[in-house]
């Protein structure tokens, strides 16, 4: 029989008022696995990750930590998860909000270890008040791992990261993955994804849209614009949706590359061709929800 | 036990290393004592002033510790952050209450301290754990109100509402004046309220003999009615934020 899974949602509806936030929403993460939970902002993915971490209970269906219910403080014991950066307690230093966290768990990490693993042995001392955003941001990120949990769940990691913190977070999730540890996290980024994940779960407006491989996700939602002032084409391969715009044509592409051999090829005279790549917002918009950019 | 330890532990630290918030709820009393009611030298009224500016110091760190800090918690990404952690979600309000009762010791010290450096009034031995006692039972409903009123209204209200409900429940009862001196239509309502029968006792602890019954059962009544207010407003309110 296999074991349960990490974390698990079965069929979770969701409502805050009359707003639904996830509609039926399945989910399983297998030991060791690297799960994204990738959608556009409202997509639910919040909703979803706090579920998981019992901050909140599903109006409808099921939600599991290691088989047990995630209110239970029980089941969170072989979890870590990061808080939001802006309501530390401001008067403790890094060394002690570690420490605090660390006295939650049965055989966490060493506390000089967490502080290395995040670039924060220089800030060791220093009391969270005074630290700047990207430092605070390193120390909440830092508390997930303190207590050397099973797994981890990090919401939105690296938003308000610079590019080599983003990289540094990247190389800690990818190190603990291969010592066997479970990490689920959520992102608007597929890039993060792209990362990061062995598996990534593409939801949009609180329902699953597509689960599988980063390969396959990106086939499924990657879009790029293609743009060029010159006349309209019509019927371009690898095409979602075009606009016109006076001399601007622009088309949101599938393949952006077949299209632009098209043109060539269909000797369209072309000038001031740009070529780019769009949100996941605006990629879900046009190839999942087949509306375009304008509606 | 290991848990709560580190939950007060923090809790302990984040509040005393900020002395712009402790320095003033530990010695607002004692200078509101030393200004009002240690000019007050006669035997038994210097005894019974200084029993009622103890009541106040008690009250102060209830309204203000509860009201003020749950009202603020409750509001920050960290309480959520708590919640997460495997320690039950009574731990962080246990350690408040640990903090309270230690801050509120410590104000109540510092008064009698002040009082005995800066009149010479000393309370007896006796007088003393008696007191201590009226005060350590007495405080319970206040705490309980300060809990309710600390998930009833916002961080930002607190302050103003705890003022607004403070200051006139210590003058009604009987603290900063005693209650032959109220003015008459608010002494007809004072024996009503829970400041003036935490005052009888009190009074009472520093006067000799047995403490008033009755006004055991009115603070008993109250903690009732506190205690239902508190639990009520708590799950009110994390029913809102963690449905």
């Amino acid at each position: 029989m296999p074991a349960s899974p990490v974390a698990e949602l079965e069929d979770v509806h969701k409502s805050f008022g009359a707003q639904p936030a996830l509609r039926g929403l399945d989910l399983a993460v297998a030991e060791g696995e690297i799960v994204a939970l990738l959608g556009p902002n409202g997509a639910g993915k919040t909703t979803a990750i706090d579920i998981l971490l019992g901050l909140r209970r599903p109006d409808r269906g099921a939600a599991r930590l290691f088989g047990a219910d995630p209110r239970q403080p029980e089941a969170r014991r072989r979890i870590g998860a990061t808080p939001q950066d802006t309501g530390f307690p401001e008067n403790l230093t890094v060394t002690e909000l570690i420490g605090f966290v660390r006295h939650h768990y049965a055989e966490p990490r060493p506390a000089d270890a967490v502080l290395d693993d995040f670039g924060l042995t220089d800030l060791a001392a220093r009391r969270v008040g005074g630290l700047s955003g990207g430092q605070r941001r390193r120390v909440a990120v830092a508390l997930a791992f303190a207590g050397n949990p099973r797994a981890v769940f990090l919401d939105e990691p690296t938003t308000g990261l610079d590019t080599a913190a983003r990289q540094a977070l990247w190389a800690i999730a990818a190190r603990y993955a291969a010592d066997g540890g479970t990490l689920f996290l959520t992102t608007h980024y597929l890039e993060e994804a792209e990362a990061l994940a062995s598996r990534v779960v593409l939801i949009d407006r609180g329902a699953l849209v597509a689960a599988g491989s980063v390969p396959e996700i990106k086939a499924a939602v990657e879009i790029r614009r293609l743009s060029y002032r010159g006349p309209p084409a019509a019927e371009l391969p690898g095409v979602a949706r075009q606009e016109t715009n006076g001399e601007r044509q622009t088309l949101w592409c599938r393949d952006a590359d077949a299209a632009a051999r098209a043109l060539v090829e269909r000797g369209i005279a072309f000038n001031d061709l740009e070529i780019a790549p769009v949100s996941l917002e605006q990629a879900v918009t046009i190839r999942l929800r087949g509306t375009g950019p304008c509606d | 036990m290991r848990l709560i330890a580190a939950h007060i532990r923090i809790t302990l630290l984040d509040l005393v290393r900020s002395p712009a918030y402790w320095v003033p709820t530990l010695l607002f009393p004692t200078m509101l004592y030393l200004f009002f009611g240690a000019r007050i030298v006669a035997p038994d009224a210097a005894g019974f002033a200084l029993a009622s500016w103890s009541v106040y110091a008690v009250l102060g760190v209830a309204f203000y510790q509860f009201g003020v800090g749950v009202a603020q918690d409750r509001e920050s990404a960290w309480d959520s952050y708590l919640r997460i952690l495997p320690a039950g979600s009574l731990a962080p309000l246990v350690a408040q209450i640990a903090v309270a009762i230690l801050f509120a010791i410590a104000a109540v010290l510092i008064l009698w301290l002040a009082a005995g450096l800066a009149a010479g009034i000393e309370l007896g031995a006796g007088v003393r754990v008696r007191l201590a006692l009226v005060l350590a039972v007495g405080a319970v409903p206040f705490a309980l109100f300060g809990i309710a009123l600390g998930y009833l209204v916002s961080a930002k209200a607190a302050v103003p509402v705890a003022n607004m409900l403070f200051l006139p429940l210590a003058f009604a009862g009987g603290l900063w004046l005693p209650p032959s001196q109220l003015p008459e239509a608010v002494a007809a309502i004072s024996p009503l309220l829970p400041t003036r029968q935490f005052g009888e006792l009190a009074w009472a602890a520093v006067a000799g003999g047995a403490l008033p019954l009755a006004s055991w059962f009115w603070l008993a009544g109250y903690t009732v009615a506190f205690a239902m207010l508190a639990v009520w407003a708590r799950r009110r309110d994390l029913g809102r934020r963690y449905a």
